[in-house]
């Protein structure tokens, strides 16, 4: 409990520092946020690309609006991830030299990767909205579910970010496991095709077994196929959300007080 | 209410190495290894049952040697690091001068960083906006402070991260070894507002090698030795004992073996030494015509540099040199034997040397003189930074380092009235000086 009332102490501190990364990364920057945008579009045009036209075996249609869904959250999971590996140790002066509370360093980066995947909405808004006039697609209320389910992904991430944070300074070689992880992690979670069109028993179990499944199969459920979210779905997310942020605090409080000679 | 700001009981502080020569164990290895206890193979102890109260309102000094665990002692009472046993109280909100700016981000602006490290310290937005002009006009670099910190010059780095620091407004502040940096003007303005502070009741605690601020700012004082209390108490008493330990180990002759330079040196006024030790310089003196040792001065006086050397290795490579300083660290003349095309021979048995000047031609001031012998290529076999220290009198309100020899003439219609310069006061620096100024240490 001390540590959610720390949090909330803090949350000052890690709004002001999530604004300081923002404009310190897109300061001097032409396209500024659109940067961050590039990666997940580039993967989406060339996945569309593909599977339109190389290899045109899908029978999802508008198969680029079906790519947004899962893309942008498994973007939002696997950079904040990655990204708080280096978290703490790219901020070694502020540890050992200010007093400064150090569970902030990953939900600060948490934080500014939230920030993109909220700014890419507007854009999957404005190609259904195209989808939609075109007659591809028809607009449904559940998209209004949309910042639900970012609050249980973001808990979440962040209960990850803040352990992977801890733990990579101990171990420095996380990062590398946890890049090659991530690769795999992308085809292994539906983003690519539907879950329920995975012909193989054993393929579909392994699927279930990651928990990025429910999120990305939610994501899709609001945002392209217009329906509510399965119930065990959204008990899985809740469950993986409390279960991510109990270990976040657990193992960061553990490690916390050697983070600052270990570093 | 309690009456204590600080409250250390039984403290220690072990640093942990990670043991199989590296420093970080791999997740991989320690997988593999089935090996994820994480134990330490050794530990340092770099801070061993230090147990100290610090009044509030107090200003308390912590010395010590290099290494000695005082910047330890410091992180340990703002919480940076945590002790391995013992307890540290603190009441009040703590401000840790650790390293100035060392939250900045070099990309953003200086108005955008002063906010973002008053939050750090514990300020909120609103009370970081109402002091936001104050904290601009003791950094004194209004014009910059929308520029990206990336284009400040260290020193406007350091005024400003001192600026914030200052206006935190802490009950507790923490300084570790701050104040030597900037230039004169700015440790002048940051010496006064830390005796703004203390006059408001802040308790201080100081890191310091600067001595002289220890006696002057600090109610108490706290000599560490090897991470162990020394002495505590009256700063004057604890600042001696401290000089006398470190010059007593300082006159010893160099260890044969220590040919690396030393660290940073302690305290300015104190004698540094290095060098391989085949020669030895065992005394060094700045002496008059009769051979007397000198520690003042006045302008123009006819003295010489005298070395006693010792020699416990005969050497064909040897080179004497001889530097003067200004107590601000400028040069004011160096040379050697090698400089002026003495071609050594041979160094058989121990002599003198003398290094003769018929006038010392310096301007008022405080100075050091640097002895050494050394190769040819500069290694040295007895290197003495500030062997001696003397100061120069002078009744005239002359500046710089160097009095050329000289007087007034003039023609035509100019008149003037000559006063007797006896009748001025003495410079009140000169008189400064002269009593801050100890006595050279005779090598026994």
């Amino acid at each position: 409990m001390d540590e959610l009332r720390n949090l909330y102490r803090y949350r000052q501190l890690i709004a002001a520092l999530t604004a300081r990364d923002l404009k310190a990364r897109y300061r001097g920057s032409i396209l500024g946020f659109f940067w961050s945008l590039a990666n997940p579009l580039l993967l989406l045009t060339v996945y569309t690309v593909v599977f339109t036209f190389f290899f045109p075996s899908n029978v999802i249609r508008p198969y680029p609006l079906f790519l947004f869904a899962g893309i942008l959250p498994w973007t939002f999971f696997s950079a904040a991830v990655l990204e708080s590996t280096t978290a703490i140790s790219s901020n070694a002066g502020l540890i050992k030299k200010v007093m400064f509370p150090a569970e902030a360093l990953p939900l600060v980066t948490v934080a500014s990767h939230l920030v993109h995947f909220a700014l890419a909405m507007p854009i999957v808004l404005l190609a259904t909205v195209g989808f939609a006039l075109h007659g591809d697609i028809t607009i449904r209320a559940t998209i209004l579910l949309v910042p639900f389910l970012m609050i249980l992904q973001t808990l979440f991430v962040a209960g990850i970010a803040m352990t992977v944070a801890s733990m990579s300074v101990l171990f420095r070689d996380l990062r590398d496991i946890l890049t090659n992880f991530m690769q795999v992690g992308f085809f292994v979670t539906p983003i690519l095709y539907l879950i329920d069109k995975v012909a193989s028993r054993p393929a579909r179990a392994l699927l279930r077994l990651n928990p990025m499944t429910p999120f990305v199969v939610s994501y899709q459920d609001v945002l392209f196929f217009g329906h509510l979210p399965g119930i065990a779905d959204t008990l899985l997310m809740i469950a993986y959300a409390f279960v991510s942020v109990a270990m976040g605090i657990t193992v960061f409080g553990r490690l916390r007080d050697t983070l600052a000679e270990a570093i | 209410m309690t009456d204590y700001a600080i409250a250390l009981t039984k403290v220690c502080k072990s640093y942990r190495l990670w043991g199989r020569g590296s420093q970080f164990a791999t997740l991989k290895s320690a997988l593999l290894k089935r090996d994820l206890a994480l134990t330490p193979e050794t530990s340092v102890e770099a801070v061993r049952d230090v147990s100290f109260a610090v009044d509030r309102g107090e200003a308390f000094g912590i010395i010590g040697r290099n290494g000695s665990g005082k910047s330890t002692l410091l992180k340990l009472i703002s919480g940076i690091l945590k002790p391995t046993s013992g307890s540290v109280k603190v009441n009040g909100r703590v401000a840790a001068l650790i390293e100035l700016g060392a939250g900045f981000h070099p990309e953003i602006t200086g108005r955008e960083n002063i906010y973002i490290n008053g939050i750090m310290l514990g300020l909120s937005r609103k009370e970081i906006d109402a002091r936001f002009d104050q904290i601009v006009a003791f950094s004194g670099i209004p014009e910059f402070i929308d520029q990206p910190v990336k284009t400040y010059s260290s020193g406007m780095y350091v005024r400003l991260g001192f600026a914030v620091a200052v206006h935190v407004d802490p009950d507790v502040l923490l300084i570790d070894e701050v104040l030597s940096v900037g230039d004169e003007e700015f440790s002048a303005k940051c010496v006064a507002k830390i005796q703004e502070m203390k006059y408001r009741g802040v308790t201080l605690v100081f890191v310091t090698h600067q001595l002289d601020q220890v006696r002057n700012l600090c109610d108490r004082a706290l000599w560490l030795d090897h991470g162990e209390p020394e002495t505590i108490g009256d700063p004057v008493r604890v600042v001696d004992a401290y000089l006398q330990a470190v010059s007593s180990t300082q006159t010893a002759p160099p260890r044969v073996a220590a040919a690396e330079p030393e660290a940073p040196r302690d305290d300015p006024n104190e004698e540094e030494r290095w060098g391989s030790g085949e020669v030895v310089l065992s005394r060094v003196a700045l002496v008059d015509t009769r051979g007397n040792e000198l520690v003042a001065l006045g302008p123009g006086t006819p003295v010489a540099i005298e070395m006693d050397v010792t020699v416990r290795v005969p050497q064909d490579d040897f080179v004497f040199g001889i530097g003067i300083y200004h107590a601000d660290g400028a040069c004011v003349y160096g040379t050697n034997t090698d400089l002026e095309g003495l071609m050594p021979e041979r160094i058989e048995t121990n002599g003198r040397v003398r290094f003769i000047m018929p006038a010392l031609d310096l301007v008022a001031g405080t100075y050091r003189i640097d002895a050494a012998i050394h190769t040819r290529n500069g290694r040295a076999f007895d290197y003495r930074r500030g062997a001696i220290r003397f100061v120069v009198g002078s009744r005239v309100h002359d500046i710089g380092v160097y009095r050329p020899k000289h007087q007034w003439k003039f023609e035509g219609g100019i008149a003037f009235n000559e006063i007797d310069l006896e009748q001025r006061n003495v410079p009140i620096e000169v008189a400064e000086a002269m009593r801050t100024v100890r006595k050279p240490k005779r090598t026994r």
